[in-house]
């Protein structure tokens, strides 16, 4: 023996199989924490995670419901002591819910340097669909179109022209990316200050700080966290949301995570024609399982 | 690659048939790179449990963009360094490591069943030097750059990559003898 290339064969043929019943035993294990985690994992600080969306009128009318009584019944003081300052955050939370189409760009710390530098996601929602266009730096990487009419995803990977189409079953569960809209009802359900005004992109705002560990989760999910909104004074809509958080891998390493939410349009009317998937024709299709 | 960007975004949004695709498609290849690295089965598989559930625990912080199977592979190789590290700290306290240890009548079923090449190339990996035989591994196995595993080892990549040349030569040599024993007896 042997040429490096006879040692990467004999690499290749060194095999090992799995006995079936520990298989499903490991997979159990592995669900059940990836379940665990699910439930007690902070929204704001996964800029990729999206809440449930609201599609039927019934669901929104409750909802919507549920925010006014939480305004008028839980916060009361704390809308009367908005009262005195531009932004009325029981307002606030009433019409970025109320919102129509959003857009909004979206960044967030890697996980591993070696994922290339630093980009950047467009999101585009309605109620019904979604459309994500990623960039790394100036050039679009991927763009993920999410229906939840049909319950179907279509990832195009522009860096190696392909394309996967994809219908799943749950779906609608597992909707949908962070939703912003939920967000300023998030800070409000939480322990939160005021942080007076300052200028946003040339927008003044005004701000609430939350450094509850549970915002977004219903236990502890991170070491710690601050997150923080910025609203208009003037347009009464985010301009800038923005967290950190440190949280600890089941590698028991320390990660600091930054999320951050800007550029925002709200209430925009979104063209159907831009959640249909543009592929270009010499795109080819992965089949997948 | 495309496919495993559209599981790692289904998996980010909570779908658990995107991370039993993902355990389905990858564990075999990461018990491999494992028993390589360790020479043990039990810890091997205790390992690879190990970074599953991790993963399954981390998908608020996988980043979308990367390669699954060397972010794995990279998850397999930093967890059994922590474990020699630990082992190395037990041993330096005088702390007898039998008491950490399972016995083999409480261990579950096996869970990892190895071809013979896979025990000769263990065994063979065994005698050289770990950080050899992590390079070895990750770019054998999990198909990783040299600049990837200088990350991994936090090493310059003339380094890294006279630690595969060397390992390389003293596993070429020991899976020569060991083969022509065989064929010996």
């Amino acid at each position: 023996m042997k040429p490096a290339d006879n040692m990467k064969k004999f690499f290749k043929n060194a095999a090992v199989n799995t006995n079936p019943k520990m298989d499903e035993a490991v997979l159990d294990k592995v669900l059940s924490a990836h379940e665990k985690a699910k439930n007690t994992r902070s929204a704001f600080a996964e800029p990729t995670l999206r809440r449930t969306i609201m599609k039927s009128r019934i669901v929104k009318l409750a909802a919507a419901a549920a925010i006014i009584a939480v305004v008028v019944l839980g916060l009361f003081e704390f809308v009367k002591t908005e009262n005195k300052s531009g932004v009325v955050w029981a307002d606030v939370a009433q019409k970025v819910q109320a919102s129509g189409g959003v857009i909004f760009r979206s960044r967030g710390t890697a996980l591993d340097p070696r994922d290339g530098g630093p980009g950047h996601t467009m999101n585009y929602l309605s109620s019904t669909q979604s459309r994500l266009d990623s960039y790394q730096g100036d050039q679009l990487i991927k763009t993920i179109y999410d229906d939840f009419n049909t319950k179907t995803v279509v990832l195009v990977d522009h860096n190696h022209k392909s394309y996967i189409k994809k219908t799943f079953e749950q779906m609608e569960q597992q909707s949908i990316l962070l939703n912003p809209k939920s967000l300023i009802q998030e800070f409000l359900s939480h322990e939160h200050r005021k942080l007076g005004q300052k200028t946003v992109d040339g927008v003044l705002c005004e701000g609430l700080e939350t450094t509850d560990p549970t915002f977004g989760g219903a236990s502890s999910p991170v070491d710690s966290l601050v997150a923080r909104a910025w609203v208009s004074v003037e347009r009464g809509y985010p301009v800038l949301l923005e967290s950190e958080t440190t949280r600890t891998t089941g590698d028991n390493e320390k990660l600091h995570i930054m999320a951050v939410l800007d550029q925002f349009q709200w209430d925009v009317e979104l063209d159907s024609s831009l959640f249909e998937p543009n592929i270009p024709p010499d795109y080819m299709r992965i089949e997948m399982p | 690659m495309v496919e495993d960007s559209l599981l790692i975004w289904r998996f980010k949004l909570g779908n658990p048939d995107a991370l039993r695709r993902i355990y389905e498609k990858y564990k075999n290849d990461l018990l491999k790179l494992a028993v390589a690295l360790t020479n043990d089965v039990h810890t091997a598989e205790d390992v690879v449990q190990d970074v599953f559930v991790g993963f399954a625990q981390s998908a608020a912080i996988i980043q979308m963009n990367g390669n699954l199977k060397k972010y794995l592979a990279t998850c397999v190789a930093n967890r059994i360094r922590n474990r020699k590290r630990d082992q190395q700290r037990h041993e330096a306290s005088g702390i007898d490591d039998s008491d950490y240890a399972i016995s083999d009548a409480e261990r579950p079923e096996q869970w990892a069943i190895l071809s013979e090449e896979l025990q000769l190339l263990s065994n063979a990996l065994a005698h050289i030097p770990y950080e050899q035989r992590e390079v070895i591994g990750l770019y054998m196995q999990s198909q990783m750059t040299f600049r990837q595993i200088a990350k991994v080892q936090n090493a310059s990549i003339n380094t890294v990559q006279g630690r595969y040349r060397y390992g390389l030569n003293k596993l070429r040599s020991i899976l020569n003898s060991e083969i022509k024993d065989e064929t010996c007896r």
